[in-house]
């Protein structure tokens, strides 16, 4: 008994030490994002205003604000959506409902996939450029710099989606199958919403990497600050002008925090968005009445 | 739903290109410029580019930006109507037609607290291919030097390396930098850093409280004032180049980009117009 008690009390010390330990590492993480953002609003929130959201930079960014450049950074993010989204989905489909999981088909896809996701961007802008801008003859516009990201997204959205269609219960599979529903409609009706969260979720982290995305957009979507007229017009994303602005001209930096409160902010209300939506459409077709 | 979705996406698709003007782009019938090259140069030229649009309606400026040899390459295939450097062109460059808008100075910066009041040029060889490496040897605190060079292929790279006499190869750089405002930065936050930037830049930042402070070159105050009568040793000029001589509009902006409706856009991004030289 007199031998236990010393090594019972040594034990709840390690405890209690993994336990703190555990819980300044937790409080960590949060005070990184903390401080980050407080720093972002410290700089920026003086420079905030409704003008500063509608007007066109002037004198290089110093004045003025980031009209034209929002409007560039959501034509940049929807073409490259509308271009990544199908494709990644399908592919992910493909993956985790129509190939084995040890074909030879499935592991080249997957394998160039995972090569893809090991590209860094530049090399995704020098591609975009060479092939996009130069070769299929689309310049620095709009459109190349979309395409070149929704090559950048392409593994993201792969990967979470056939994580998420490989997590739903083969349960699931084989009702649908007594039941008589098809393959199709079981991966549309069944499926697909039943992943929706990570569907999400890499929808998310696409948003993300394709907002904060410079390197890749630099050579291909460009440095215009015009408001485009059109996708084939060059313009100028949120992360470029806050590159530039806090790399490249000098006392740029107020309008640049405040660019990045803009970008922070919009970032999430899409998160906020995206989880909503997915959680709406998981009840309605899950889920029954 | 399937179908449903199909079709959202179709229409949305649709809407996108079509919206935005796919097969029309509204200012297809303009004539457009592109110029590629020169971060230092690329402020400036989008600001000139837009005053030029607002005289010259049906007109674009596009400028892109990616570094002198950039500037050069893509002037050269034509890939750009004009590129922008920001040096004098090499001997192997001289197929290309240089066109000075402006001019700019490069000074070495240390941070503000930095006892260090000169340094000659010897030292800064020294400094940078690593014989010195202690602030002590050349009179300051004892404290070792942190080396800030700028990346291959930036002209203000070249510039320095030609004015000291250096090989980019000796150099023992600890920090490599992109573009001005960078080096600024690394300098202000590391008291025993050394680095070089643009004059115009640097003068800026220290006039806004940023804590760096510009040493004489061969004694003469890096100052825009000493850019600006031609005193000041390690300056360069701001060129735009074209492959051969250029013709309508791209003439048009070079002679504008020239001319005295620019100077207040010049000295507003702190370099040096180019007939007060």
């Amino acid at each position: 008994m007199a031998e236990t008690v010393p090594v019972k009390s040594a034990g709840i010390h390690r405890d209690r030490f993994a336990q703190l330990t555990i819980y300044i590492a937790a409080f960590m993480v949060c005070a990184a994002f903390v401080w980050i953002l407080s720093d972002i609003v410290r700089g920026g929130v003086a420079h905030l205003s409704w003008s500063f959201l509608v007007d066109a930079p002037r004198d290089a960014g110093r004045a003025g604000g980031i009209g034209p450049i929002l409007v560039s950074t959501v034509l940049v993010l929807l073409v490259a959506l509308t271009a990544a989204l199908p494709l990644g989905w399908m592919t992910a489909a493909l993956l985790a409902e129509y190939v084995s999981a040890d074909s030879t088909f499935g592991s080249a896809v997957r394998y160039s996939l995972q090569v893809l996701a090991g590209v860094p961007s530049i090399v995704f802008g020098l591609f975009g450029n060479a092939f996009f801008s130069i070769y299929l003859g689309m310049g620095f516009s709009i459109l190349s710099g979309g395409l070149t990201l929704a090559c950048m997204l392409l593994p993201i959205l792969v990967s979470t989606g056939e994580a998420g269609l490989r997590a739903v219960p083969d349960a699931y599979r084989l009702s649908a199958a007594a039941l008589g529903m098809s393959r199709k409609t079981t991966l549309f009706h069944l499926l697909l919403p039943a992943a929706a969260p990570s569907l999400a979720a890499g929808l998310l982290l696409g948003i993300g990497r394709a907002v904060a995305e410079t390197a890749a957009l630099l050579f291909t979507s460009g440095y215009v600050d015009r408001m485009p007229g059109s996708l084939l017009d060059s313009g100028r994303t949120l992360a470029i002008h806050i590159f530039d602005l806090s790399m490249n001209v000098s006392g740029g930096d107020a309008s640049a925090h405040a660019s990045a409160l803009v970008l922070i902010t919009a970032l999430l209300l899409i998160n906020i968005a995206a989880m909503r939506l997915t959680a709406g459409w998981q009840r309605r077709k899950i889920v029954p009445e | 739903m399937k179908i449903i979705s199909a079709i959202h996406y179709m229409i949305f698709t649709a809407a996108l290109f079509s919206g935005s003007g796919w097969s029309q782009p509204v200012n297809a019938a303009s004539q457009k410029l592109v110029l590629t090259g020169a971060s230092t140069i690329a402020p400036l030229a989008a600001e000139i580019g837009r005053r030029f649009e607002s005289q010259h309606s049906g007109t674009r400026i596009d400028v892109q930006t990616g570094g002198s040899a950039r500037g050069i390459n893509d002037a050269r295939n034509g890939t750009a109507d004009i590129g922008m450097v920001s040096r004098p062109l090499k001997p192997q460059e001289q197929d290309l037609q240089a066109h000075t808008i402006a001019w700019d100075g490069v000074g070495i910066i240390l941070h503000a607290s930095n006892p260090v009041a000169a340094l000659s040029r010897q030292q800064i060889a020294d400094i940078y291919t690593g014989k010195i490496d202690n602030w002590k040897i050349v009179g300051g605190r004892d404290a070792p030097i942190t080396v800030v060079n700028k990346a291959e292929g930036r002209s203000t790279l070249e510039l320095f390396l030609a004015y000291f006499q250096l090989k980019n190869s000796d150099i023992r750089p600890h920090v490599i930098i992109g573009d001005n405002a960078q080096g600024i930065k690394t300098v202000a936050g590391n008291s025993n850093a050394v680095g070089y930037v643009s004059i115009g830049a640097a003068e800026y930042e220290a006039g806004h409280g940023v804590p760096i402070k510009l040493l004489p070159l061969d004694g003469i105050a890096a100052t825009v004032a000493n850019v600006r009568n031609g005193t000041f040793p390690l300056s360069r000029p701001l060129n735009l180049v074209t492959r051969a001589s250029p013709e309508g509009l791209s003439r048009e902006f070079i002679d504008f980009t020239r001319s005295k409706q620019v100077y207040d856009l010049v000295e507003a991004q702190y370099f040096v117009p180019v007939s007060i030289r």
